[in-house]
């Protein structure tokens, strides 16, 4: 009996892995598409305080891929060391979460093209950082599970980490003096200083030590749905619906204006 | 400290998304605890009754399950229920569920402990006057020996209880948007009030702990005993 319900349960894996084949039929299928979004980092993914759902970037763009799909939307709240796991666990079909892309993620995950692009950048009370050489002799807050937290031991690794689980955790221990800077990728430290009252205490020296591709993540070897990902991003940006995103959260009549460098289909 | 901040975010605390969304914050962190906390009961005492029944080999497997569960700290059961089981055997275990399993299994194990130790705490005797009077094993356990045994074992359930609401913090790590999630996502966006937040989230916390305690105080005292 313990031996046939352990062979059914081997079969039954198989056979969920032979069905799940193919996502995209399988999302249409559903009639729900599930992303993983961030519910902590403005603008990308954090809760609207009037709708109390999951808004931003990365969201207007999950829409997007929905709509097009005519499928339900089903955002699920992520922090940026979960992205993985629920992808690999089939928790979710895409994770829109500021997710780099990677050669060491992408032989667990696909990718699809880029949306959005950004460097490594670093937020510090006034005048304690100006130049990158200083990053060495520094104790510096990063979010667990980034690529931030990877070139900053590669490439300064002197300098002292301190892991957070996210930005906004990460920042607070700047406010109280644990570290003395934090580090992310420039937009996403933008959007947070813009929600800081006391901004004027802060500054983003203006250098950057990495140069970031973001793009939305997908299960391993999903090509169709990888694919279909990817036409839809040129579409979007075709249509200037990207743009309009864009414009939305940083666009010069947000509350975090900043020049749009790249473009879908630029790299 | 300005408290507005609990006050406007008062009903995403209490109830999260909901009615627009799934149930959260105070309300799915209460729905977790009275859920874990009777299947944990129900675990304890059919676990507890088990240890104190048997003898050998079938003791000590029990003893070994039981041991693991003990073993184990909750976040990890959470985490690997959660990412793992999907992978190795495609079975899809909702967020809240994996929390509800792990709770349980992990607060039935210790229980069953309590259970075995309060019905082992009788004298021997009242197994025997019970034997003498030609009940079975079964009956002596279900007549004499609980009704003595399980006001023993309410402070030790007190004490799991209270635990296990404070452990429903740990569904953040999946994504269940408990209370201390939905506080976390707001603390984020509002950025400078933690304090204010977290004093508030664990005032709730004490309010709903304290409640278990003086609830159960009552019961317990009206059968006999008052624990803590």
């Amino acid at each position: 009996m313990k031996k046939l319900r352990l062979a059914t349960l081997l079969a039954l894996s198989l056979l969920s892995g032979l069905a799940q084949a193919d996502r995209l039929d399988d999302i249409k299928k559903n009639g729900v598409l599930r992303v993983a979004a961030f519910d902590s980092n403005p603008p990308f993914g954090f809760i609207d305080p009037q709708t109390r759902q999951i808004a931003g970037l990365d969201v207007d763009y999950a829409k997007e891929l929905a709509d097009r799909l005519g499928v339900k939307l089903e955002l699920v709240p992520t922090n940026p060391a979960n992205r993985i796991p629920l992808l690999t666990a089939n928790k979710v079909d895409v994770v829109l979460a500021n997710f780099t892309i990677t050669e060491e993620r992408a032989k667990q995950v696909n990718f699809s093209i880029p949306y959005f692009a950004s460097g490594q950048q670093f937020i510090a009370r006034k005048g304690t950082l100006s130049s990158p050489e200083q990053l060495g002799s520094l104790r510096i807050g990063v979010d667990k599970g980034t690529t931030n937290e990877i070139v900053l031991r590669e490439k300064y690794p002197s300098a002292k980490l301190v892991a957070y689980d996210d930005t906004p955790f990460a920042f607070t221990a700047l406010r109280n003096g644990n570290v003395q800077a934090i580090t992310q990728d420039g937009p996403k430290l933008v959007g947070l200083l813009a929600n800081v009252p006391d901004r004027d205490k802060y500054e983003i020296p203006p250098f950057s030590i990495s140069d970031d591709l973001i793009g939305a993540g997908l299960p391993k070897g999903e090509q169709r749905l990888t694919e279909f990902v990817n036409d839809s991003l040129r579409e979007l940006e075709a249509s200037g619906r990207a743009q309009a995103i864009y414009d939305t959260w940083f666009g010069p009549d947000s509350r975090t204006p900043l020049t749009r460098i790249f473009r879908i289909g630029d790299r | 400290m300005d408290f507005s901040v609990v006050a406007n975010n008062f009903s995403y605390f209490m109830l999260g998304a909901w009615p627009n969304g799934p149930l959260g914050g105070a309300a799915l962190t209460l729905v977790l605890s009275v859920v874990s906390a009777i299947a944990s009961g129900v675990l304890g005492l059919v676990f507890g009754v088990a240890l104190a029944m048997t003898r050998g080999a079938a003791h000590s497997v029990l003893l070994m399950g039981l041991g693991f569960f003990r073993a184990i700290p909750v976040i990890m059961l959470i985490f690997w229920t959660y990412f793992l089981l999907p992978i190795l055997f495609g079975i899809d275990v909702p967020g809240t569920g994996t929390v509800v399993v792990a709770l349980s299994l992990i607060g039935g194990s210790y229980l069953a402990h309590s259970v075995h130790a309060g019905i082992a705490s009788l004298p021997p005797g009242q197994w025997q006057a019970a034997a003498a009077l030609g009940l079975s094993r079964g009956q002596a356990l279900r007549l004499v020996i609980l009704p003595q045994a399980l006001p023993i074992m309410v402070p030790s359930f007190i004490n799991q209880w209270v635990a296990l609401i404070k452990d429903t913090s740990l569904a953040y790590v999946i994504g269940v948007g408990e209370l201390s999630f939905v506080a976390t996502q707001v603390s984020n966006r509002e950025m400078v009030y933690p304090t204010e937040i977290f004093l508030f989230v664990a005032l709730v916390y004490y309010v709903f702990c304290s409640t278990l305690e003086l609830c159960a105080n009552r019961v317990a005292k009206r059968f006999g005993t008052a624990a803590g």
